[in-house]
């Protein structure tokens, strides 16, 4: 058990998204790629699996899941209750309290503050980043701070491989496998503005245009889909803006108190229909959008939040990319020659 | 084409507006609905050709849609044999051009035809630019032939050349050789016209089609910018005309150019100085050949050219001389519209899979190679030889009207041309005979008629379509040279747009709010004010010199590829083209919004 259970973002690549999940294997590629991602590191599964090992949740986790059929809503609803009560009165493994702290120590050095806020997320593995999704489940704990603070954070995403959603969807599954979790601890940003972006349109699949959606805040907003956020598409070709929709946001998550947590604040009246990009914002975001599409040689679907109080290009943060999924079929006819094309114009037969 | 439910109006109902009954005796039976055929033609898609004839049809002018009908169907029908299309029929209702496609579905004959078009159309896009070489010579001795043909007249005695020389013959024989060939050029030029054509305008809508199915948000400009040519010959009259501004505020002499003077006026004060002598010499060296540019789209007679009325060349010098006082830049920037296309091509080209890139770059280049051929062939067949063509029909007009047949040279186009060959026959007859003809006094009746009815006709609007609604549009050719869509024509049934709200094709983009002015006739440009948002049936290429004088452009019919959408994209101006029914829905002086970037046109006060 030599290997470490801790790594830093950067130096992860694709090939370790079996262990620290996709997530963070993502954003250790973009990183490495130039993009600007918040610095910060990822838990391996094994982690989570020397939890339940050194606390013997084993047994309760096998006594609790056995009894929840599909289909049988109360059984999988006390198992759930049972894990998530035994395992948060199980401490932490040394060795994962350790690392954790050594790393967050580390996270303080480099951006020069003692407690610095951290996004505590879940990346869930295989065939669980199916279920977690499935379940609506990606857990994320924002402005996290202190060590204990990010120790608990750790857990409650472990926490959350036993909602009943996710029991639930394992046991349709009839899964063998015991679950997976990695979890990813990244530097805070604090965004004045936030939202997601296509690399092309996600509606038409368009290449040559970005999509963009952006609302004041935090990017919960947009997520959990409490704001309908402003909308843009933008030409990669000419870099004009093809289509700009602003709609009014009247609400926006922003920080707690003494920068712990978040809170959801009213938007005052002034900001609510103002547009929260502007042209210069929305170029950033295309040039980030095509070095990252460059980078995956495929379409993706970013989570991205513009900086409060610094200037561009430095403001923008890419928090996270993942391929696009859910592209319309296009009638496609590029295997045939230009000349044969043409003919069919004229109604003959494509050969 | 499969047909559905009769929706709409039945071609066989449609009532003559008032004062215009029998306007049918305008028009040969052949092209009028008829009973005989009624069964078929009312289960037949009827499209009206706003495009070529937003006017009624004078009765000389009918000969062009007649031609060129003619000549587009024999080359689908017979000539490239299209797998899917014969010919399309066309029809008049109360004087205006109903045209619908006969389409094939038996698949045997597609089968047999497809081969052969198949064989004949890879060899035009595998020689194009040498026939296209051959084209231009062939079109410019044909101009040659109409420009130089002599209509004689009728001499009171034959001279004595006529019995020492063995190559002369008599007036009377002259005369009717002359009108043959004068009807024959026309029927010539028609053929060399869609030699190329179908082949040219359906590589670009190939590469058009695969551009929105590869990228499925590239605006239609973006694809037109990709294909045009930076020195189209479209576009040298204008320049010529920049440049000419230029020399006469460079010279001194741009007082000459106030606004609303005449030509004349203009002339009269540079005849009087060394410079301004000079500029009126150098117009004359470009006359040859940028003045044979039309004041419209040529397929009516009262269309002329630069020559016949300089007016559009002298209010353009007149604009570009203004706009260089105001320290605007007017000649052409080639080298950043070059640039500009490369980046499009460059830009999207480089979005696409590999073999994906290989098939677009493939119908860009078959694009870029017919696309001088679809911009210019309306020079050399539309403007350059009819303007010659229609003087030379008016020379005629002169020689009957001479001899009391007609009462002016211009009557000619109230009459049919088959009717100038009759009047002709009896007009050589009587001169001959020595006779005293019926014509004086048959003619002129007739003429005044026809003038009162195509004046009660020109109140009338047309609707967009008659008989059966298709469930779908498969015709090739009205696709692509009509712009008639399953979409355009299901549109069509519902008219839906509300209320003072129109749209067509963002043809080029931008926002601008301005008075309107409609336009139907090139007789109107002179109305133009700076700032009016021109709204007209169809954006002729040769009124192009107004263009900078609007703010904005409203049509009628046409698609982004029209010659017009292309122009405003050179001036920046917003375009919506190809709305169906702005010059009946607004009316000049209201204040419209022309959204040129969605294909949206407001009209602000009711």
């Amino acid at each position: 058990m030599s290997e470490s259970f801790i790594r830093p973002l950067a130096g992860l690549r694709r090939a370790d998204a079996d262990e620290f999940g996709g997530k963070s294997a993502n954003l250790g590629e973009l990183q490495a790629a130039g993009i600007p991602v918040p610095p910060g590191f990822a838990l391996r599964a094994a982690a989570f699996r020397s939890f339940v090992e050194e606390a013997g949740l084993e047994g309760t986790i096998a006594a609790a899941t056995a009894n929840a059929g599909s289909r049988d809503v109360g059984a999988i609803g006390a198992a759930s209750k049972a894990i998530g009560e035994a395992m948060r009165f199980a401490p932490l493994p040394d060795r994962v309290r350790v690392e954790l702290r050594e790393h967050y120590e580390e996270l303080a050095r480099t951006t020069h503050d003692e407690r610095p806020p951290v996004a505590v997320r879940s990346s869930a593995l295989g065939e669980d980043s199916a279920a977690a999704s499935h379940a609506g489940q990606q857990e994320s704990f924002l402005w996290v701070r202190g060590i204990e603070e990010v120790c608990d954070a750790v857990r409650e995403c472990w926490v959350s491989l036993y909602t009943p959603q996710a029991i639930g969807y394992r046991a349709r599954l009839e899964s063998e496998t015991a679950p997976a979790m990695s979890v990813t601890v990244q530097s805070m940003v604090d965004a004045e503005v936030s939202g997601v972006l296509f690399t092309c349109n996600p509606v038409s699949g368009d290449p040559s245009m970005v999509g963009i959606n952006a609302s004041w805040g935090l990017g919960m907003a947009v997520v959990s889909g409490e704001v309908t956020p402003d909308d843009y598409l933008v030409s990669k070709v000419t870099g004009e803006t093809v289509r700009r929709s602003v709609s009014s946001k009247s609400v926006e998550y922003v920080p707690g108190p003494a920068g712990r947590g978040t809170v959801r604040v009213d938007v005052e009246e002034r900001r609510r229909d103002q547009p929260c990009l502007g042209d210069e914002e929305l170029a950033e975001l295309v040039d980030v959008a095509r070095r990252i599409e460059r980078h995956f040689r495929s379409h993706q679907d970013v989570e991205w939040a513009i900086e409060r109080g610094r200037a561009l290009p430095d403001s923008v943060h890419v928090l996270q990319s993942r391929p696009v999924t859910t592209l319309p079929e296009r009638e496609q006819a590029i295997s045939e020659s230009a000349m044969s094309l043409v003919m069919s114009t004229f109604g003959a037969k494509r050969k | 084409m499969k047909q559905r439910r009769r929706s709409f109006q039945d071609p066989f109902h449609v009532a003559a507006p008032p004062g215009a009954e029998g306007w049918e005796s305008m028009y040969p039976a052949y092209l009028l609905f008829g009973e005989e055929l009624q069964e078929r033609d009312e289960q037949k898609f009827w499209f009206f050709d706003q495009m070529h004839n937003p006017e009624p049809l004078y009765p000389f002018d009918l000969m062009m849609p007649e031609s060129w009908l003619v000549s587009l169907n024999q080359y689908t029908t017979r000539v490239w044999n299209l797998p899917t299309a014969l010919g399309i029929e066309h029809r008049i209702v109360n004087g205006y051009l109903y045209l619908s496609p006969n389409v094939i579905d038996d698949p045997a004959m597609i089968a047999e035809r497809e081969p052969v078009f198949l064989e004949r159309a890879r060899y035009y896009f595998e020689h194009w630019d040498e026939i296209y070489a051959t084209w231009k010579q062939k079109m410019e001795a044909l101009i040659a032939e109409i420009t130089e043909l002599p209509v004689p007249d009728l001499p009171e005695y034959e001279p004595d050349e006529l019995m020492l020389d063995d190559d002369r013959n008599t007036a009377f024989y002259d005369v009717l050789d002359a009108y043959g060939r004068t009807l024959r050029t026309a029927d010539l030029m028609w053929q060399h016209h869609f030699e190329l054509l179908l082949l040219g305008y359906g590589a670009y809508v190939t590469f058009s089609d695969f551009c929105k199915s590869s990228l499925p948000d590239i605006p239609e400009q973006h694809i037109a910018q990709m294909v045009a040519g930076i020195d189209v010959l479209l576009f040298k009259p204008d320049a010529e005309l920049r440049r000419l501004a230029k020399l006469a505020v460079d010279t001194g002499v741009d007082g000459a150019f106030a606004e609303g003077r005449s030509p004349e006026e203009i002339d009269a004060e540079l005849e009087q100085s060394d410079t301004g002598r000079r500029w009126l010499e150098e117009l004359e060296q470009i006359k040859d050949p940028w003045f044979n540019m039309a004041t419209g789209d040529g397929l009516y007679h009262y269309y002329r050219s630069w020559y016949d009325d300089p007016s559009i060349a002298y209010a353009s010098v007149v604009g570009h001389v203004r706009a260089l006082k105001a320290g605007e830049q007017v000649l052409r920037p080639s080298d950043e519209l070059a640039r500009e296309r490369d980046r499009l091509a460059q830009g999207y080209g480089a979005l696409l899979d590999e073999q994906t890139r290989k098939t677009f770059d493939e119908l860009l280049g078959l694009s870029r190679m017919v696309f001088p051929y679809v911009e210019e062939h309306k020079f050399f067949c539309d403007y350059w030889f009819l303007t010659r063509w229609w003087n030379k029909v008016r020379e005629f007009g002169a020689l009957l009207a001479k001899h009391g047949f007609l009462d002016d040279a211009e009557d000619v186009f109230q009459l049919g041309r088959h009717e100038v060959s009759t009047a002709l026959d009896e007009l050589l007859l009587t001169w001959a005979t020595g006779g005293i003809p019926l014509g004086p006094s048959h003619w002129p009746p007739i003429v005044a008629r026809r003038k009162e009815l195509l004046a009660r006709l020109g109140d009338w609007t047309p609707p967009p379509a008659l008989g059966a609604t298709p469930e779908s549009i498969t015709d090739p050719m009205s696709i692509m040279l009509w712009g008639i869509t399953t979409q355009r024509v299901q549109e069509w049934a519902h008219a839906d747009a509300g209320e003072g709200r129109l749209t067509g094709a963002a043809a080029s983009p931008g926002v601008v709010e301005g008075p309107a002015r409609v336009v139907v006739g090139v007789e109107e440009i002179a109305a133009v004010r700076d700032g009016d948002v021109l709204v007209c049936p169809i954006t002729s290429p040769a009124w192009a010199p107004i263009f900078s004088n609007v703010s904005a452009v409203v049509t009628d019919i046409g698609g982004v590829m029209s010659h017009a959408a292309i122009v405003c994209r050179e001036y920046g101006l917003p375009a919506v083209v190809g709305t169906g029914r702005a010059t009946a829905e607004i009316s000049t002086g209201q204040t419209i919004r022309v959204d040129g970037t969605s294909g949206v046109v407001t009209i602000l006060d009711a």
